[in-house]
């Protein structure tokens, strides 16, 4: 009894923060509150939702969504492995390095994507410098399209690897050495040790970076906002960036609930998929 | 004795009625000033600071103090509206946008002028000018500025201008057989706001309407199908760069500018730029309104920037008195005089002296009096978003132009329907 | 592998991660027209206007600084004040009600909490939450407590049970145990967590934008948005850059002195979790 009590503030506030809202959005996505309905909510049954199923920009926004998340959490997976690998072997000023290494994850989002669009910038950037002083044409990274993804999968890279990296690293060091040492006396080059031994054992924390990343970068909001605002021609666009103009531009929180709803249900059937997955994997394994 | 008594009673009597006099006067005096907030886009803000400042000095009992807001047009009303939904606004005037209007208004964020302006407070404006500014019959927004969409062509490659969309693929078509420009028209192709504008113009000028009434809020018709077609024809036949599907307005501008194209979509601002000096084309631009098919409107969307004042506002008074002195003839004077902007009041168009000094107005005048307006409805921002994400299929690909407008059609039917407004009133749509 | 190829690697990982900054630290002490000419003439074009800019601005730029700094202290110390009781009670519970706790928390730490905007706005406008320092320690509190409460239950459960034990017997009521017997032992698991609070609140990005709207009340996240809000192309960037050197340097400072407790918070949380 004692114990719930002890418990009970802080379960009441993540009620409120994370259960709450879901059952808010849940009964928005039912009404229409928007400018047509001067904001006061009107019930209108499942317009909103049969609006989602046709609404091609939502869908559009998913597929980019997903797009960014599976290419920025695939590099950063193999970039923070070997930036784990580096850091896991003893040399000198090794402590200083990782500290170093961690300051991108450490900065606000919203400053260093800030600093990119500067970085990135046609024709003054030090990218475009560099393009220059080879005797090549600029490129307009924030103008087209594609450019501009590139430079949202870059910046979201740059600063999420120390992250992965990091837990990567605590995954090595539960490693024994003495198996890579058996491994190499039955003649395995340190290559193989990587896939035989490495890769298998840190299955657990790879699936620990793929959870927490993949959530993150499929609800990526406060680097596309200020990197690209969602442009050129909403190419970048993720789904928070939509739910967010949808409620704060367009003023339909009706239909800003839905497609958050929307994105939550996406969002539940990948985290079953990545389970059902990773049950399969430890059967087989 | 009694008279050098009495004097003592007068001059004690002088003495307090003096000093009663001075602290009065300067109670009055310190008395603090009304203090009224305007937000502004940072380009405003700058054209205005002399007006504020001339009365600042000239008026004791009000003070205006402008917020400078950021560059975008969007960026400024992401600003508004936060403050505005936190119920929190500092602000007790907003610059705003012709398109945001209804938006706010139907937001309950406005409050509507009559009381303080009284019945007659746009009779003074040209006619194009006066759209856009009463919702439901109530006037919600004072105009400072005009603009409008314009047709720039060479002098010296025609002798008219052409009137109708064949003309203008004519004239293109053999200007570029004779090599003389590399593309016929640029405009604005890219997908935002700019691309909606050249739309309305031609829908208009096909014999269609965009906003209610029709199927499709206008877009599901043989017009409007027309006009994305031809949009589509320009790119596909080559009389515009494939790359105006990327154009907004400065890069439209810098291919005409160039000596590129022999027509030009833009706003009057585009002008002065091409007169200035190292501009290929100096001398040899004119302008005229949108082409249009044989007896059809020569629209012209209209854009303006306009004063309202917002609910919250604590003192409404003072705000109305500053939101009258800043849209009034003096202040509109400097702006076109200064800094080249397009005035909405008929005395400053008809003024000898500043025709002068801006020979261009008349034309201006002439288009502002063809100007369309955008649809007045409160969900504008998301039915021209679905316009232009088919206008920029239909331009950068092979999509059929009927298919697209009617998949345009469904879609803002679907989010009429969607957001109440037929559950609401059957029409909030605008009395001009 | 061969020390010169490491060293190499090393000065390639260095240049990536901090590459970027030290290109912000460049540019905002060069003067708009050295920015511009390009690359040439290293001699001239120098200058601290831009800093000078920043600071002088309004509100000047410390002001973010301050904000956030008392949103990311306050935010920590409630969720500190909150997690650690629901820690112990989670660590000293068996059964279902663990399991079914763990795994909420766990679902709630990897949740995209971005979400959650529009609804929690709500909240700000109904109960007069807006545009308030203090209350927006509120939501930021309950958006850490899952990873805080999962970090530290992990440490709760490491402590041996028999040193509670003892105390029980020697009359310790629960106020005390935790307090003299529990907690001293917990500090390096109850610093990490702290600091990874704080870094959150720092950070955090949509909730301060749609709570906030007073330029003199912004954190620092929302204000360089804000800054950002300038047009792409004509835009003052020796002055960014400047923006986000100032906003980067506390945190600097934070990493080198709390890298150690830093990183033991963030593996925890891999291994625990």
């Amino acid at each position: 009894m004692s114990a719930l009590l002890l418990m009970a503030p802080a379960l009441l506030l993540l009620l409120a923060v994370f259960v709450w809202p879901l059952l808010d959005y849940a009964w928005l996505s039912l009404q229409a509150q928007s400018v047509f309905t001067g904001l006061e909510a009107v019930p209108v049954g499942t317009l909103n939702w049969q609006r989602l199923l046709v609404d091609g920009r939502f869908w559009q926004d998913a597929w980019q969504t997903l797009r960014f998340a599976a290419v920025s959490v695939g590099l950063e997976l193999v970039a923070g492995l070997a930036i784990a690998l580096l850091l896991h072997q003893r040399w000198r000023g090794r402590g200083v390095v990782r500290s170093l290494a961690l300051l991108p994850w450490a900065l606000p989002t919203t400053v260093m994507a800030l600093g990119w669009r500067w970085i990135f910038n046609d024709p003054y950037g030090p990218i475009n410098g560099l393009l220059q002083l080879l005797g090549l044409a600029t490129l307009p990274f924030l103008a087209a399209p594609e450019l501009a993804w590139l430079a949202t999968v870059v910046a979201d890279v740059w600063k999420t690897t120390p992250f992965v990296a990091l837990l990567l690293l605590a995954g090595l060091q539960m490693i024994p050495g003495d198996l890579y040492e058996a491994f190499a006396l039955e003649g395995g080059t340190p290559w193989q040790g990587l896939w035989r031994i490495t890769v298998p054992l840190l299955r657990p924390y790879i699936f620990i970076v793929l959870l927490f990343r993949l959530a993150q970068a499929l609800g990526v909001f406060d680097l596309i906002a200020v990197l690209t605002g969602g442009g050129p021609a909403s190419s970048t666009e993720s789904l928070a960036v939509y739910a967010y103009l949808n409620a704060m531009r367009f003023l339909d929180f009706g239909y800003s609930a839905t497609v958050m709803l929307g994105m939550f249900l996406l969002l539940l059937a990948g985290a079953g998929g990545l389970l059902l997955w990773r049950r399969q994997t430890e059967v087989r394994a | 004795m009694r008279g050098a008594s009495r004097r003592r009673l007068t001059a004690i009597g002088l003495g307090l009625g003096l000093a009663l006099a001075i602290g009065l006067l300067s109670w009055a005096w310190a008395r603090p000033a009304t203090v009224v907030r305007v937000l502004m886009p940072a380009p405003f803000a700058d054209a205005t600071a002399d007006l504020v400042a001339t009365f600042n000095r000239s008026h004791r009992d009000i003070r205006i103090a402008v917020t400078r807001g950021p560059f975008e047009t969007d960026a400024v009303s992401d600003l508004a509206i936060s403050s505005l939904l936190l119920g929190d606004s500092p602000y007790d005037l907003l610059l705003m946008d012709v398109t945001w209007t209804a938006k706010y208004a139907a937001a309950g964020w406005l409050q509507p002028l009559d009381a303080w302006l009284g019945p007659d407070a746009l009779e003074p404006l040209v006619s194009g000018a006066r759209a856009g500014n009463r919702i439901d019959g109530r006037l919600y927004r004072l105009p400072l500025v005009a603009d409008m969409g314009l047709l720039y062509w060479r002098t010296d490659l025609m002798e008219t201008p052409p009137r109708t969309p064949d003309d203008l693929v004519a004239i293109s078509k053999r200007l570029q057989e004779q090599g003389r420009v590399r593309w016929g028209y640029v405009w604005q192709g890219r997908q935002y706001e700019g691309l909606s504008c050249v739309a309305l113009e031609l829908i208009a000028g096909f014999g269609g309407h965009w906003g209610p009434g029709e199927a499709g809020f206008g877009l599901a018709s043989p017009a409007a199908a027309r006009a994305a077609g031809w949009l589509q024809q320009l790119v596909h036949e080559g009389i515009s760069p494939q790359a105006v599907a990327n154009f907004a307005e400065p890069e439209a501008l810098q291919s005409f500018e160039a000596g590129e194209a022999a027509f030009l979509r833009n706003w009057p601002y585009a002008w002065q730029e091409l007169q200035r000096e190292g501009s290929a084309v100096a001398g040899k631009v004119g302008i005229t309104t949108m082409v249009a098919e044989p007896g059809e409107a020569h629209a012209a969307t209209q854009g303006s920037w306009g004063l309202s004042l917002l609910s919250g506002s604590p003192h409404p008074q003072a705000a109305a008195d500053v939101l009258q002195a800043l849209t009034g003839e003096a202040s509109q004077r400097q702006l076109v005089r200064r800094y080249g902007y397009t005035p909405t009041l008929t005395a400053l168009f008809d003024d000898p002296e500043l025709v002068a000094e801006r020979p261009l107005l008349p034309q201006l005048r002439q288009a502002l009096e063809q100007a369309v307006l955008r649809p007045l409805n409160p969900g504008y921002a998301q039915l021209s978003d679905i316009l232009q994400r088919q206008l920029s299929a239909l331009i950068t690909g092979r999509g059929d132009p009927a298919a697209a407008m009617a998949r345009a059609g469904r879609d803002s039917d679907l989010l009429l329907r969607a957001s109440g407004q037929m559950l609401d009133t059957p029409a909030r749509e605008v009395s001009r | 592998m061969r020390v010169s190829t490491r060293a190499g690697l090393v000065a390639l990982l260095l240049l990536w991660s901090l590459g970027p900054m030290l290109w912000q630290l460049y540019t905002s002490m060069r003067t708009p027209e050295a920015l511009l000419a390009g690359a040439g003439g290293l001699a001239s074009g120098w200058t601290l206007a831009n800093y000078g800019a920043v600071l002088g601005g309004d509100p000047p730029f410390w002001r973010y600084l301050l904000n956030s700094t008392v949103v990311g202290a306050l935010s920590t110390l409630l969720t500190l004040a909150l997690a650690i009781p629901c820690a112990y009670a989670l660590s000293r519970r068996g059964g279902l009600l663990r399991l079914l706790v763990g795994g909420g928390l766990l679902a709630a730490a990897v949740f995209p909490y971005v979400l959650l905007f529009l609804a929690l706005l709500q909240v700000a406008r109904q109960l007069g939450l807006a545009n308030n320092l203090l209350a927006l320690c509120l939501p930021y509190a309950g958006l850490q407590l899952p990873l805080a409460v999962l970090l530290l239950q992990a440490a709760f459960a490491e402590l041996p049970p028999e040193l509670e034990e003892s105390a029980v017997l020697e009359g310790f009521s629960l106020w005390q145990r935790l307090r003299w017997i529990l907690l001293p032992l917990m500090g390096p698991a109850v610093v990490s967590t702290g600091l990874l609070v704080f870094l959150f609140s720092w950070n955090e990005f949509p909730i301060a934008l749609t709570w906030i709207s007073r330029s003199e009340l912004l954190t620092l996240a929302p204000a360089m948005a804000r800054i950002a809000g300038s047009s792409v192309y004509t835009v003052p960037y020796g002055a960014f850059a400047a923006a986000t050197v100032l906003g980067s340097v506390p945190l600097l400072a934070l990493l080198l002195l709390f890298q150690r407790q830093i990183v033991a918070g963030l593996t925890q949380g891999a291994i625990k979790g």
